[in-house]
């Protein structure tokens, strides 16, 4: 028992790659370093072909990371904390036809977008209430949230798409360009950096931890794991919101079925970051790695113009690479 | 002596679940700087015991003191401000997070923000693990738990409480998953800190272990206390007949 750190050598032989490996993040970080490289090195030497390192790719990719960048961060807290939300996507259609039908109607869309994140985070606090007061798997309530809010959007709004006219404020605020960044991109970095502090700089990450790590010890010490479950989930919901504001004022209209699958991409981008299924393990970096990684991986594809269903399979292979690796680390006690 | 109220005492304490009557008129009480064993086999109530005195459950008739004040644990942490810490066969850890993070869980050092002052915490773990308690292969704060064996898991548990300033240090099986090193170090480590003040609630079936460092045996059958007996007015063999045949 006590020599836990012999059977570690086994598998690596360099000692900065073992270092690196070990690290929360880390073999996604070489990952993402590895295919970067490559990209560049591929747009340097074909830059007709392959034009990753245009100025139109780039905003491209910078335009699109931010939303899926919102949601899972919002997915990620939860599933350390030990639960699911798969209604994050629905969500995030709902709150975004609820804003913009309110500016439609002649809100501001100053007070609109609030009012669409409240929304969020009160389905969150829903979701939480019901999994934990009856003790269910988030999985299945969740579940119904999926479906039961992607009908409340056909419900409220039909199946039309619904225009959104903001004010000019408003679209430069999320959809414009500040010193040649996308306006959206420094949203999502302003939001990495505070989910950074507030999970790993702060008391109540460690609680969130604690709580998916080891519910039994998180009470026994005297955490209310209840209370931060609950506001994990009202956090999924709220940054499912804020995802559908981008989303939103990016693209000027809202089509009732475009938040599907997007809860599974989310998921998806948590699992490829290092977060674990069963909850207590992850980083916000590597979250953000997972998302960047899989938007990296679908801009080659398409500049490569692979068909659709590529991405796809790629996408599933790379998950499900991440977990057996993430499982592998788990069971040998690492990371 | 004679006259120094005990550190805690239990007074005709009786617990039932249902139709399950767990603990019936159980008194006995633990001194200061005083190793109890609280003896018995499977069923005897030893856990119902301490989940009471650890604040899990509540009393279904009787009382506690704590320093000759009558007082009732409502939850964990009634216990834990009356200094009472449980250390449990699972301990209570959680594997993802580093020991200094252990340590201080649920009751971090923070700024005004919340914000974790984590170089101050690191620096008290430091000093605990070094000072405190001595297990080996321990050499860095920033380990994860779960790369600890048993009884490092066990020892990071003690620094805790020995950090928090507990008095009471309640040890349910705490050697059943150690290795023979381990164990001794544990046992070791509980006569240290009873010099040093801290009492100890031994809580186990093994005998032999409890025999080691207990001053005192309390030995519990079918949810009632059978025998209360010094160290010196006794031999493992008397024990033994009482856990086996009351």
């Amino acid at each position: 028992m006590t020599d836990v750190a012999v059977p570690k050598s086994r598998t690596k032989k360099q000692s900065l790659l073992k270092h690196i490996m070990t690290m929360p993040a880390g073999a996604i970080l070489l990952v993402f370093a590895a295919l970067q490289i490559a990209c560049i090195a591929g747009a340097l030497a074909f830059p007709d072909d392959f034009r990753y390192l245009s100025p139109q790719n780039l905003t491209i990719l910078m335009k699109a990371i931010p939303v899926l960048g919102c949601l899972a961060l919002g997915a990620g807290i939860l599933m350390i904390a030990g639960e699911f939300d798969l209604s994050i996507g629905s969500v995030y259609t709902l709150t975004a036809v609820l804003m913009a039908s309110l500016v439609d109607g002649g809100l501001s869309a100053f007070i609109a977008a609030p009012l669409g994140i409240l929304l969020g985070v009160m389905i969150g606090l829903l979701n939480g209430t019901i999994t934990l007061r009856f003790g269910l798997p988030s999985f299945i309530v969740t579940l119904g949230g999926l479906l039961f809010w992607r009908g409340a959007v056909l419900l409220y709004n039909g199946a039309i798409q619904v225009r959104f006219d903001p004010e000019p404020a408003f679209s430069s605020l999320f959809a414009g360009t500040l010193f040649g960044i996308n306006a959206a991109f420094i949203w999502i970095i302003l939001f990495v950096v505070s989910f950074y502090l507030l999970l790993h700089r702060h008391k109540f990450g460690n609680h969130v931890f604690a709580t998916g790590g080891n519910p039994a010890a998180a009470t026994a010490i005297g955490i209310n794991t209840y209370r931060v479950k609950l506001i994990a989930f009202a956090i999924a919901g709220g940054m499912a919101a804020v995802a559908g504001i981008i989303a939103t004022a990016r693209v000027g209209s809202v089509q009732p079925g475009q938040g599907a699958g997007l809860e599974l991409q989310a998921i998806a981008a948590c699992v490829i970051g290092g977060l674990s299924l069963r909850g207590g393990r992850g980083s916000i970096i590597g979250i953000f790695l997972g998302v960047m990684l899989i938007h990296t991986i679908t801009d080659v594809l398409l500049l490569l113009r692979a068909p659709g269903f590529y991405l796809d399979m790629f996408i599933a292979t790379l998950i499900v690479i991440a977990a057996a690796f993430n499982h592998l680390i788990e069971r040998r006690g690492a990371v | 002596m004679m006259f120094a109220p005990h550190l805690l005492e239990l007074h005709n304490i009786s617990k039932t679940f249902g139709t399950l009557t767990a603990l019936r008129d159980l008194s006995f009480h633990i001194g200061p700087s005083e190793v109890v064993g609280l003896l018995g086999d499977n069923g005897a109530g030893k856990s119902t015991t301490v989940n009471l005195i650890s604040g899990i459950h509540k009393p279904t008739s009787g009382h506690l003191s704590v320093d000759g004040r009558e007082t009732l644990f409502t939850c964990r942490s009634d216990s834990a401000d009356a200094g009472i810490e449980t250390i449990y066969q699972n301990t209570a850890l959680v594997d993802s997070l580093s020991i200094t993070r252990n340590i201080f869980m649920g009751r971090e050092r923070t700024n005004a923000f919340g914000f974790l002052k984590q170089a101050e915490m690191r620096d008290i773990a430091m000093e605990v693990l070094e000072k405190a308690v001595h297990i080996s292969g321990i050499d860095s704060p920033d380990k994860l738990v779960g790369d600890l064996s048993g009884g490092q898991k066990q020892a990071v548990a003690i620094a805790r409480a020995v950090f928090f300033k507990r008095r009471v240090l309640l040890l349910d099986e705490p050697t059943s998953a150690l290795s023979v090193r381990e164990t001794e170090a544990l046992l070791a480590q509980v006569l240290k800190l009873k010099a040093e003040g801290v009492s100890s609630v031994l809580v186990t079936h093994n005998l032999y272990h409890a025999y080691q460092v207990c001053d005192r045996f309390v030995i519990m059958s079918h949810g009632t206390k059978v025998f209360d007996v010094n160290k010196a007015d006794t031999s493992i063999s008397q024990l033994t007949e009482y856990v086996v045949l009351t």
